[in-house]
């Protein structure tokens, strides 16, 4: 009972109790000597004595009391207030030690607590700050490192799920609409070695396993070799990681290789059969007939011109097929010059031509260091010229110097050494050979060179558009529960498709079109920044200049748009499965839905509206345009964006992240009571599911 | 005919017996003179000793190279006037352009027709003058 009441309360009672005892006890002692006494005389003065050391006693005990709420209770309760505030909340700073001062180590000794405490406090902060860009920077290197593998790589959950991509792989399922997070793997790719790959590795139970498979995508009949590796995932069938890369070229080269050598060879085998025969039925030492020396004569006619064309298709197919990266002449040549100084000799070297060569740049600049340390101990003394020129298609690198001519036999002797000690197997002759060229001394009036000339040249163009490298994943979708009917799915286990279109006019019914359509993804309850989908579309009719003023979208924009039926497929196909999400969604739906015939697809998808949304939150009477809710959830739509697709749709996915949870607040956090909640206020608007 | 009148003589060197019977034959029916050696290392000598107006050089040969007759031929000014046509097997754009910078005059690759051969060396011969 007393302990629940405050402690200078509970003091305050004791000193209460103290004077009223002593009060009692002096009461007491003055009735039992007054009846001693037995004098009635003296009675008003024991009750003067009574008063007055009753007043006395009262006195002292409220005096002591006081110091002790003062000086005791009331600090008490202070440092306690302090402590704890300090125990709860980030409060820091010195506490005031003064008005505890009778209290005594006890002030200080609260100090050195508190101070303790927010020293180990910070230390935690900056250690977990320390900590978090430490990770995040680990993270962004990561992210590098994955977006520029120049492989496919995929990750997967056990469901098939997508849930990181980066670009190549991105490029390589492609064909009409970029894979998505969240998305099944099978929109993508035909599922059938995939999906025993999978079953069989599950079943060989070994960590460590990779199973190599090739399979198509489901679009452009690409052949795409893939490696999978389990991931280790609580519950449910593991997850995988699916490396990918694209070996239709190889295969389609090598099918033309094939296809060129069968050719070849029937070409060369049936001349040269006919021929046996001829000679097989002359008869020996007699003269030709003239009709048999006419069929001769065709055969090897027909057989030198197979010959002579096989050896020409085969010269280029070589300069085709080099294995070789492409080195810029200038990086080349500076890594030749690099070497020939290094070696201690003098070089020259002019500006090299702007190309790009398919060349093992590492030979070639060992090659000519080689070369060039020969020269110098043979009596051909630097300094020495150095040039990369154009040559037609080709170009050739020229290393010259002034001095005797180069004899072929010692330019032979030396391309057939090693090029170093530490390339025994690499030889002049075999970086040639690998290059599929040759290497000759030129020369006249003491002025030679050594040329030589490299294949598939081609003149190094400004940059092509740098292709965005990103990765694009949510590690969380790995272990995502799903199944459940859309109506029973919390919200932020739904994926939405938020969209805008932009418009001829108001009118769906008088004929006005769909101009622009731009959309974005929210998966597991974040707006997916790398996938976007924003496209122009041809209304197939004139846009009037009212529109154009809202949207900035005019006909010439339009005039090389794909039309609705094309756009509409691929929004659809973007859509899939997603809830769709959209500010006054009843009009743009109507637009759509009034294209599902030419489209060839339905867009019955679940349909949330952010006016209806913003009504259930604020209340019918407030203002629901978007500037209104987005100014009201201090979101900026920048004024470049406003009005383009794009802009206001990522404004209304910013909206609704920021309205989903004051949805959970007010206990809706499933779609269906959402949509139960929404149809409340349905006078307002009208609701689409 | 040479313009001294004497007939134009012509070195073939030729590694391989049926082509070098071929080319013999050809040669002798154009009316030129005609010689041949089968190897590289004999190739120089006898050029240098009968100096012919052409000399018909293969690339493969055993022992010294055709590439490597060529570069001595044209670095001995004695031999200025001696033309040279190499032929060969391969006869890639590379090899060409080898030969051609080496101081071949012409180059043709097998297996050629006799046609082109023979337009070949006329225009090299007529050339001379």
């Amino acid at each position: 009972m007393l302990h629940r009441l405050s402690l200078r309360l509970r003091i305050f009672l004791i000193f209460a109790a103290l004077a009223f005892g002593a009060l009692v006890a002096l009461a007491a002692g003055l009735v039992f000597g007054f009846q001693r006494l037995g004098s009635p005389e003296t009675l008003s003065a024991f009750v003067q004595v009574g008063v007055i050391a009753g007043l006395v006693i009262l006195g002292l005990v409220t005096w002591v009391w006081y110091l002790f709420d003062v000086n005791v209770a009331k600090p008490i309760d202070i440092l306690a207030g302090a402590l704890r505030a300090r125990a709860h909340s980030d409060v820091s700073g010195e506490m005031d030690t003064a008005i505890a001062r009778y209290l005594g180590d006890l002030a200080p000794a609260a100090t050195a607590a508190a101070a303790s405490l927010a020293e180990t406090r910070n230390a935690l902060a900056e250690a977990v700050a320390r900590e978090t860009t430490r990770l995040a920077d680990e993270k962004s290197r990561l992210e590098a490192l994955l977006s520029d593998v120049p492989v496919g790589v995929l990750l997967c959950s056990g469901e098939h799920q997508i849930a990181f991509y980066n670009t190549p792989a991105a490029g390589l399922l492609g064909g009409d609409t970029a894979p998505g997070l969240d998305r099944y793997l099978f929109d993508y790719l035909r599922e059938g070695p995939v999906r025993h790959a999978h079953r069989r590795l599950i079943e060989a139970g070994d960590a460590d396993a990779a199973s190599d498979i090739l399979c198509s995508t489901r679009s452009g009949g690409q052949v795409l070799a893939a490696r999978m590796r389990l991931i280790e995932g609580a519950g449910g069938p593991p997850g995988y990681v699916l490396t990918l890369r694209d070996v239709t070229a190889d295969l389609t080269t090598r099918a033309r290789r094939d296809a060129a050598l069968s050719v070849a060879l029937d070409r060369i085998r049936r001349p040269t059969a006919n021929l046996m025969t001829l000679f097989g039925v002359l008869p020996e030492g007699e003269p030709v007939p003239a009709r048999m020396e006419t069929a001769m004569r065709q055969e090897v006619t027909g057989l030198s011109a197979a010959v002579n064309d096989l050896s020409r298709h085969h010269d280029e197919d070589r300069a085709e097929g080099l294995p070789l990266a492409p080195a810029r002449a200038l990086d080349l040549l500076d890594g030749m010059r690099a070497r020939l100084e290094g070696l201690g000799l003098t070089v020259e070297t002019a500006e090299a031509a702007p190309l790009l060569m398919r060349c093992n740049g590492f030979e070639l600049i060992a090659l000519i260091g080689h070369l060039g340390q020969r020269l110098a101990a043979s009596g051909h003394p630097a300094p020495f010229h150095l040039r990369l020129d154009e040559a037609g298609a080709d170009a050739r690198v020229v290393l010259g110097w002034q001095g005797a001519a180069l004899s072929l036999a010692t330019l032979d002797g030396w391309l057939a050494e090693p090029l170093g000690e530490d390339l025994p197997d690499i030889t002049g002759r075999s970086v040639l050979a690998a290059h599929a060229t040759d290497l000759w001394p030129e020369g006249t009036n003491g002025r030679q060179s050594l040329v030589l000339p490299l294949r598939a040249a081609r003149r190094a163009g400004p940059r092509p558009t740098p292709v965005p490298r990103a990765v694009v994943y949510d590690f969380d979708l790995m272990s995502k529960a799903r199944n459940a009917p859309v109506a029973d799915t919390r919200l932020e286990g739904l994926t939405f498709v938020v969209f805008d279109t932009e418009t001829t006019g108001l009118l769906p019914a008088q004929g006005d079109q769909i101009v622009q359509i731009a959309a974005v993804r929210i998966v597991n309850g974040k707006r997916v920044a790398g996938e976007v989908f924003d496209t122009l579309v041809n209304p197939g009719r004139p846009i009037p200049p009212g529109s154009t003023t809202v949207h900035g979208i005019t006909d010439a924009m339009v005039a090389e748009a794909p039309g609705i039926a094309e756009v509409g497929r691929a929004f659809h196909k973007f859509a899939e499965g997603a809830v769709l999400i959209a500010h006054n969604a009843p009009f743009d739906m109507e637009f759509l839905r009034r294209q599902e015939a030419v489209i060839g697809a339905r867009f019955d998808h679940p349909v949330l509206d952010t006016v209806l949304l913003s009504a259930v939150i604020y209340g019918q009477h407030e203002v629901h345009s978007l500037d209104a809710l987005t100014h009201r959830l201090g979101i900026t739509i920048p004024e470049e964006a406003r009005h383009t697709a794009l802009g206001d749709t990522v404004a209304t996915a910013d909206a609704f992240l920021k309205l989903l949870p004051m949805l959970k607040g007010r206990g809706l956090d499933t779609f269906g009571a959402v949509v139960a909640e929404v149809r409340r206020h349905g006078r307002l608007l009208k609701d689409l599911n | 005919m040479a313009e001294d009148g004497r007939k134009h003589r012509i070195l073939v060197v030729e590694d391989e017996d049926n082509i070098a019977i071929a080319l013999d034959f050809l040669m002798t029916r154009e009316g030129y003179a005609h010689d041949r050696v089968a190897s590289g290392a004999e190739a120089m000598p006898r050029i240098r000793e009968t100096h012919p107006d052409l000399v018909l050089l293969d690339v493969m040969l055993p022992e010294v190279s055709g590439y490597e007759i060529c570069q001595s031929v044209r670095l001995d000014p004695a031999l200025a006037d001696v033309k040279i046509l190499m032929m060969t097997a391969r006869g890639s754009a590379i090899e060409r352009q080898k030969g051609i910078a080496l101081g071949a005059d012409g180059f043709i690759s097998k297996p050629f027709e006799l046609k082109e051969l023979r337009q070949e060396v006329r225009r090299l011969l007529q050339g001379e003058g």
